[in-house]
């Protein structure tokens, strides 16, 4: 083995790990990363073997003779959500095996997708209210219980946007985010504004609700990786508790029932 | 409820599914398409609901329809088809059943007085509801994702070119 064909698979290596893991913590499904890290690597003449645990990806790269050429690991970053890193990897991955894309090539595009801004922070607050109001409406909700909704989930996810800026447990930035909602709705039940306090309730802290990891997870156990099912559905039922949590210590504060 | 309305709780499904794609940061072309998938599986829920189906099968039939349907707009927008089919499920999550669960749980933890059947018979009744209707969402968008994953356009092409 010559020493470029070395460098060459450490490249090669480091990148579908790079890919691997931006794909796991923005929130994709194991077949998901395992396909498109097999995608990109295609080009080349190497087998790949990868394992995915649920904070790290790992990756050996063989050569036609099976030997290991290449072996590393990589621990996932703390990052939300992101699907428009996901469409962009996903794509990304089409157009190198299509138009044979240099290792080079898709690492810089790789960087320009990683750097892609997210929706503006006013935007993101408006149009989560508003599929507050929308959930409310669709429980049957009025235009009085939306509009406490649309200001109760702007709260909420105000307060858990700071909360993970400033690096709490993501549990407890959870339940932040459900305890405010819930006492801004609550404030409007206890001043005795005649409302169906249920549906401003139960809607208000829907913003929150897990459903990336929860449907990954039947995703992932349909996949047959049952672990990595298992532990996103722990991880979205601990979601689920604590935003009961922040909802039951709401309605203690007021007294309600 | 008449159809109005429903079409109105259809409307607001969209703008449910709407704001989770934008707080998921889903690239600006398929918001469009999220819309139209929220409304199209909330207007399958309440219109079955009002044919008085089950809420776990109108859930389940309208997620179906939001999973199959995910698979052609994703090669027409060319993203994976969980970007459109995530956010768009969504507005069907049973917010009220798991609201009314926790309460019950909650209720269960007091002393055992006259209504205590009652409300554990209606604790397990929501709870069971909620626990279905989710399973049922998540079947619903994630197997036609691998029912139609092996026939792929994309695959086809890669396999011509070889």
């Amino acid at each position: 083995m010559s020493q470029e064909q070395n460098n060459e698979a450490k490249e090669l290596g480091s990148l579908l790990l790079d890919v691997g893991v931006y794909l796991l913590s923005s929130g994709a499904s194991c077949s998901r990363i395992r396909i498109t890290m097999r995608r990109l690597a295609t080009s080349s003449d190497y087998t790949t073997h990868i394992s995915i645990a649920p904070k790290s990806v790992s990756l050996t790269l063989n050569d036609e003779d099976d030997n290991a050429i290449f072996s590393g690991m990589r621990t996932i970053l703390a990052q939300g959500v992101n699907f428009k890193t996901i469409s962009g990897i996903s794509r990304l991955s089409w157009e190198a095996v299509e138009k044979g894309f240099s290792i080079q090539q898709v690492r810089d595009e790789l960087n320009r997708l990683i750097a892609l801004p997210h929706y503006p922070r006013l935007i993101v607050l408006i149009f989560v209210g508003l599929a507050g109001a929308g959930f409310c409406f669709g429980f049957g909700g009025k235009a009085p219980e939306m509009i406490i909704t649309f200001g109760a989930t702007v709260c909420g996810l105000f307060v858990r946007q700071e909360a993970v800026k400033h690096k709490f447990n993501p549990y407890i930035c959870v339940f932040m985010g459900s305890l405010v909602a819930s006492l801004f709705a609550g404030a409007f039940v206890k001043a005795g504004l005649d409302i169906n306090f249920e549906h401003a309730f139960a809607t208000s802290v829907l913003f929150l609700i897990p459903g990336v990891p929860l449907i990954n997870a039947f995703t992932d156990l349909i996949d047959g990786n049952i672990l990595n099912g298992l532990v996103r559905g722990i991880n979205a039922l601990m979601f689920a508790l604590a935003i009961a949590l922040g909802l039951l210590a709401a309605m203690l504060i007021y007294n309600l029932k | 409820m008449d159809w109005i309305m429903i079409l109105g709780k259809a409307f607001w499904c969209g703008w449910g599914a709407l704001g989770f794609g934008i707080l998921f940061n889903v690239p600006p072309r398929t918001l469009f398409a999220i819309w139209i998938g929220g409304a199209m599986g909330g207007f399958l829920k309440f219109g079955l609901l009002q044919l008085s189906a089950g809420v776990v099968l109108a859930s389940f039939a309208g997620a179906l329809v939001i999973g199959f349907s995910s698979i052609p707009i994703a090669h027409i927008r060319h993203v994976p088809p969980m970007i459109f089919a995530i956010p768009s499920v969504i507005p069907l999550i049973p917010g009220v059943f798991a609201y009314r669960t926790m309460l019950g749980m909650m209720k269960l933890t007091g002393t055992i007085g006259p209504d205590y059947n009652q409300v554990l018979a209606e604790t397990a009744n929501n709870g069971a509801k909620a626990l279905f209707i989710i399973m049922s969402l998540a079947v619903g968008v994630a197997v036609p994702m691998h029912l139609m994953r092996k026939e792929s356009v994309k695959n086809v092409r890669l396999i011509k070119r070889k």
